[in-house]
């Protein structure tokens, strides 16, 4: 741990000065003299042993342990085990052998990876297009307050909204469809080459306001100057927001592609409600499978298994999506 | 100590009153806890409780039972009544209600975990009595106890429906007895007799044989008549389809709806083990042989002359696709004759729909060599409780058991909410046997002639599979079941994808 309290090395300030002056970013540190280096203090706290620390820290350790660390460990511990409620047996790798062979866990995720991927891929479009409507616009206060609500409604509330208006007897949307000509008799939830993309539907109709709303934020926050200067030197809009808006945009989009990814690894009450995972396994995506195999079923061991393996898989792909977004500018060019 | 204005008008207490009044109150509380104590569990012995029928009910009085139920009407009927059971027991019932998966996740979670939030559960046959078996009260210990109350009628398999006992009341063990009866879903055939009669030259010049349904109608006629409709529907008459399957999400009564044409096809049946006891080692799947894949291919048929929604009709949807006048005729389950028969809400009201026991085997389809039989089954929900309960609080839970399932009751919700009896006695009240035909005011009774006098009594009747993985099982045969409907899988891949999975799940 560095010793931030002994101010007696007087290269360690001027380091901190050097170190200041290269983030060429801040105005208010740029504007500083070099030579104007801090005031040295007279008077010195000694320095607080490195336990003094550990103590302060212990509390939220604990904390973090016991409502993070516990579960986790206990979540490895189950996974290995045949779990009934109340009793186990230990089973070693087993679970993970059978998973191999189970077509459901195989095939969920394809789904997932498919799911996922639809709804990322629309959301970011659609959401990006959204904020970009929005942004400065004359009402953008009611656009935003009306975009936002599908966001404040109970996922599970959304799923029976949208059984109703896909309903193959009384849904509006059934209706719409059928006569748009997109579908014919069937319902879109009644047929494995519909299914899939209702649920991305309701996803996208759901969560692509989130997006909205933190792409929005970015764009408040890109530099007018570098916008102007563009502009000033020929560019089109289109080309204005290609080269000056979108890259401002990179690090928010990051949070929210984090989000949604990490969203739809989890959020699947839209999906029990709707199909339940038919027909057939078409919208059967793991962690749907992982809640049948853990709470209909009763298979923990198994469950915990799955959990873990998509728990390793989520963190491996959210690691990738930070590094690519995560590269200084320079280097994604 | 606190802040008091020079000018307040301030009349202190004294501390020989405050001293008077405090004991005052200890004292009424003290009394009031020692009358309440003496009037509880605590201090009931059963010597007390076995000298009169009334103590034998209000022994556990100051008591509160949790019973967690499906929302069938059943539930909401008792609901309406429990202040007739607290009045005659001084027991407190809070009875929660839920969709039925919801229901066997929260029951599983707390039996297994050894706690007794719910002390009573509804005990589905198959998808709750089937795997959590072991975690109820076996309740065949406290028939004829005489510290308890009993019913006159009894509690032996006369006192029931046919096989109603054995359906949520026996697992794995013939001399156990889990659940009582408490509602139940039978199926039978639902079908637009004015549809029938408008059409019957039609179908008799193209399939010779007049259009009519009854128990000897045969699921090869239900064929014709699903495509016949659809036939005519294409060709751009105004008539709904022919037929539906249960094929939505909930994949137990995607596992029945398959299951009445199985068994009715030489009794066929997934395992071979006693249908009505159950296994908990079924060994190696029926699933795979010849009879399965030719009953696959002819349910294949039938999907494909149905509704087009077939596959997101789930139980209750397919029964707002017959209200609605969308299909002609649908296997259904009893207690929907009541929505049926609402002319707000359906338009197959007012006499145009007509009852049948489900439909037969046909001799062509059967490679069995064994008998052609009504293949009906059902849901017959049962009252349990939770062994991880004390033994008082088990007790107490049985007056409530015995008390829901008796005659009164189970009259009562017949006749107010819609309900389906389980006891025998209530078909032979005088009314009852009069709502059987119409017109009448328990509309679930025009059904009883199908249900009780035919499609729940042997041979007719099937329970299986009772196996402690059913969910597991229901949720294999379903997907598969689907895939095949969709055209995803031949029916010879879907029987050998059925059979390899199945003899997975069992450790064969």
């Amino acid at each position: 741990m560095t010793d931030v309290t002994n101010f007696e090395n007087k290269s360690m300030l001027s380091g901190a000065a050097q170190l200041f002056r290269a983030r060429e970013h801040s105005i208010e540190v740029e504007a500083r003299p070099l030579t104007d280096a801090l005031p040295e203090p007279t008077i010195f706290n000694p320095p607080a042993p490195k336990r003094y620390y550990l103590y302060l820290m212990a509390p939220a350790i604990a904390v973090l342990a016991f409502i993070s660390l516990y579960p986790f460990f206990w979540l490895i511990v189950m996974s290995l085990q045949s779990v009934d409620i109340g009793s186990s047996e230990w089973v070693g790798f087993r679970n993970y052998a059978r998973l191999l062979k189970d077509p459901n866990f195989l095939s969920g995720w394809g789904l997932l990876l498919k799911y996922s991927a639809m709804c990322l891929f629309m959301q970011l479009a659609i959401g990006l297009m959204l904020a970009v409507i929005v942004n400065n616009h004359r009402y953008e206060k009611y656009l935003v307050t009306a975009l936002l609500m599908p966001m404040m409604m109970a996922p599970a509330v959304a799923g029976l909204l949208w059984l109703f208006l896909y309903n193959g007897t009384f849904g509006w949307y059934h209706w719409i469809l059928q006569s748009l000509g997109i579908l014919d008799s069937a319902s879109i939830l009644a047929s494995q080459s519909t299914s899939m993309y209702a649920i991305v539907f309701v996803d996208v109709w759901q969560w692509t306001p989130l997006i909205t709303l933190i792409a929005l934020a970015g764009l408040k926050k890109v530099p007018r100057d570098q916008l102007e200067a563009n502009m000033v030197d020929g560019a089109s809009p289109i080309r204005n927001f290609f080269a000056i808006t979108l890259p401002n945009l990179y690090p928010v989009l990051l949070i929210a592609i984090l989000l949604r990814f990490m969203d739809n690894f989890r959020f699947i009450d839209h999906i029990l409600v709707l199909t339940g995972g038919g027909p057939g396994n078409s919208t059967k995506i793991l962690p749907v499978y992982l809640f049948e195999v853990a709470f209909k079923f009763f298979k923990l061991g198994r469950g915990a298994a799955i959990a873990l393996t998509l728990l390793i898989v989520t963190i491996v792909l959210g690691m990738i999506l930070v590094r690519v977004f995560d590269k200084p500018q320079s280097e994604r060019k | 100590m606190f802040y008091k204005p020079k000018q307040a008008i301030h009349t202190p207490i004294s501390r020989r009153k405050f001293l008077e009044l405090g004991g005052a109150g200890a004292t009424m509380l003290g009394a009031g806890s020692l009358a309440v104590g003496l009037n509880s569990t605590i201090m009931s012995t059963r010597v007390q409780a076995a000298s009169s029928e009334e103590a034998k009910w209000r022994q556990y009085a100051g008591s509160k039972l949790v019973f967690l139920s499906e929302n069938t009407p059943p539930s909401f009927a008792i609901r309406e009544n429990i202040q007739s059971f607290y009045e005659k027991t001084g027991i407190e019932v809070e009875i929660l209600t839920d969709d039925l998966p919801v229901v066997q996740q929260k029951a599983g979670i707390d039996l297994r975990s050894g706690k007794s939030d719910y002390t009573l559960n509804y005990v589905q046959d198959k998808p709750i009595g089937a795997p959590f078996a072991d975690f109820y009260v076996d309740l065949s210990t406290m028939f004829g106890d005489d510290t308890l109350p009993q019913d006159p009628e009894g509690y032996g398999d006369g006192a029931w429906f046919e096989n109603f006992l054995s359906a949520c009341g026996r697992f794995y063990a013939e001399d156990k007895i889990i659940a009582l009866p408490y509602d139940a879903a039978v199926a039978c055939t639902f079908y637009r007799q004015d549809l029938f009669e408008a059409h019957t030259k039609d179908f008799e010049a193209e399939y010779g044989y007049r259009l009519e349904f009854n128990e000897e109608t045969t699921w090869k006629q239900v064929l014709d008549i699903a495509k016949f409709f659809k036939a005519i529907k294409e060709g751009g008459a105004d008539v709904p389809y022919g037929y539906a399957q249960h094929q939505g999400s909930f994949a137990w009564t995607t596992q029945l709806d398959i299951q009445r044409m199985m068994f009715s096809h030489g009794q066929w049946i997934d395992f071979p083990i006693d249908d009505k006891l159950g296994s908990k080692r079924p060994g190696p799947t029926n699933w795979g042989d010849e009879q399965s894949v030719l009953m696959l291919e002819k349910f294949k048929e039938l999907g494909d002359a149905s509704h087009p929604d077939n596959l997101a009709n789930g139980t209750l949807e397919l029964n707002t696709v017959y209200q609605s006048g969308n299909i002609a005729m649908q296997v259904q389950y009893h207690e929907f004759a009541a929505s049926v028969e609402n002319p707000e809400t359906s338009v197959a009201s007012g006499g145009r729909t007509a009852y049948a026991p489900c439909p037969k085997g046909d001799a062509d389809w059967n490679l069995t060599g064994g008998p052609l039989v009504n293949g009906t089954n059902c849901g017959i929900g049962g009252i349990g409780i939770n062994a991880n309960a004390s033994e008082d609080m088990q007790r107490a839970a049985y007056l409530f058991a015995i008390w829901s399932t008796s005659n009164q009751i189970q009259y009562d919700v017949l006749a107010g909410l819609g309900g389906t009896p389980t006891r025998k006695s209530v078909l032979e009240r005088e009314d009852v046997k009069a709502a059987q035909q119409r017109p009448t005011n328990m509309p679930n009774a025009l059904t009883f002639d199908a249900v009780y006098n035919h499609g729940i009594k042997d041979p007719h009747f099937v329970l299986g599979p009772k196996i402690p993985e059913a969910n597991e099982y229901h949720s294999i045969l379903a997907s598969e079941t689907q895939q095949m409907l969709s055209g995803q899988k031949s029916p010879a891949e879907t029987a050998a994808a059925m059979k390899e999975q199945f003899d997975f799940l069992n450790d064969v």
